[in-house]
């Protein structure tokens, strides 16, 4: 079982971004050995707390980094000393950071959802009456400042993941093109607005940025599910987010199962 | 409840001696509802926090997490959900699973 200490160890590095290896000693033919655990991270430390540790890590590292570069769980068997000892290697990826523009009614349910999701959130709204910790609770950093101060110098990775949901198309707008001049790219930027105005932002952000492709911008954001309220507008938002993170169709799983069903299923 | 979150309630369950099990996927063949690493705190009385799968498998995870309990001694088991698509309660996955189960509370034996 992991310490508090090494937890603390990893949320330290997840904060920071980088990606860890919790590994577990899974089979020993010493029963004493189960459940005895050391942490690897992308960055090249580790860390343990008996010393008896050390042996195993110099073992199971170079298979860590491995599997962190795969962004893959897995089991690994390996002798040493002639005993077969089996080792669960758990990725631990940071938590995708989403940056949610406004909070107004449906930036306050999007915050609301994403947290069951496991995002680390942060919120911004220019309006000191809107941008409050106490009615936001479930965000992990909320910011009152104007946008386009806010995008300008904000972190951006490929883990980061935006919404623009500010009160007006125009902040939306200002906010977008300030994401547009930085030089990181970030996974998601979704923007919500109707068909119609959107049309007229994109030849004009054709204008002012010829050679960007765009395609990691969604808008009018969400998924087709015909959303209205500010929670089902949320559940639409994070549909499409999850299916751009999975690479998926967003098409219902039973489309392609369909025509079999009519042939009957068969008991296995 | 995310991963992060089921492990930062793990730790403080183990520091504070309760007498549960976390039980974790650390292999899988085949479909089956969650993926390696899921994890699922099992107490005395049958409580669970968070999921590996839901259905027949994870009871069956959480009967082998009380033994773990009682002896205070890690254990894997594996989890068969291949046996009759439509088994009772729609174990419908069709896939075999590991789950490592270890204590958070030790039992020092005398």
């Amino acid at each position: 079982m992991m310490s508090s200490e090494m937890l603390q160890m990893m949320k330290n590095k997840l904060n920071q971004q980088k990606v860890t290896a919790l590994v577990t000693i899974t089979f020993h033919p010493e029963p004493s050995y189960l459940g005895k655990m050391l942490l690897v991270c992308e960055d090249g430390s580790s860390y343990y707390e008996q010393s008896e540790m050390e042996f195993f890590e110099i073992s199971i590292k170079e298979w860590c980094q491995h599997l962190i570069q795969k962004r893959k769980s897995k089991t690994i068997t390996i002798q040493i000393n002639n005993l077969d000892v089996e080792f669960f290697v758990e990725v631990v990826p940071p938590p995708p950071h989403l940056i949610i523009a406004g909070a107004g009614h449906v930036g306050k349910a999007l915050v609301q959802m994403s947290s069951m999701l496991g995002y680390y959130i942060t919120i911004v709204d220019d309006r000191p009456e809107f941008a409050r910790q106490d009615i936001l609770p479930l965000a992990n950093e909320v910011i009152c400042e104007s946008y386009i101060e806010f995008f300008q110098k904000c972190t951006i990775t490929a883990n980061t993941w935006i919404v623009l949901l500010t009160r007006g198309h125009q902040f939306d707008v200002f906010s977008l093109q300030e994401l547009l001049k930085r030089t990181e790219t970030p996974a998601y930027i979704g923007m919500i607005g109707s068909r119609r105005r959107i049309a007229g932002v994109f030849e004009e952000l054709r204008e002012e940025f010829p050679d960007n492709i765009f395609d990691h911008i969604y808008t009018p954001v969400g998924l087709d599910l015909g959303a209205e309220t500010p929670s089902e507008i949320a559940v639409s938002i994070l549909a499409e987010m999850l299916m751009v993170k999975n690479n998926k169709s967003g098409h219902s799983l039973s489309t392609q199962i369909r025509r079999l069903a009519k042939l009957g299923f068969r008991g296995g | 409840m995310d991963n992060i979150k089921l492990m930062e309630k793990a730790v403080s369950l183990h520091v504070s001696g309760e007498t549960a099990a976390l039980a974790t996927i650390i292999s899988k063949k085949g479909s089956i509802p969650r993926n390696v690493g899921s994890k699922m705190i099992i107490f005395r009385d049958g409580q669970i926090i968070g999921t590996v799968g839901g259905g027949c498998g994870e009871g069956e995870v959480i009967e082998k997490a009380f033994d773990v309990i009682d002896t205070g001694i890690p254990k894997k088991h594996k989890v068969d959900l291949t046996k009759g698509l439509f088994y009772e309660d729609g174990g419908i996955c069709g896939g075999i699973f590991e789950v490592f189960i270890e204590p958070l509370k030790k039992v020092h034996p005398h």
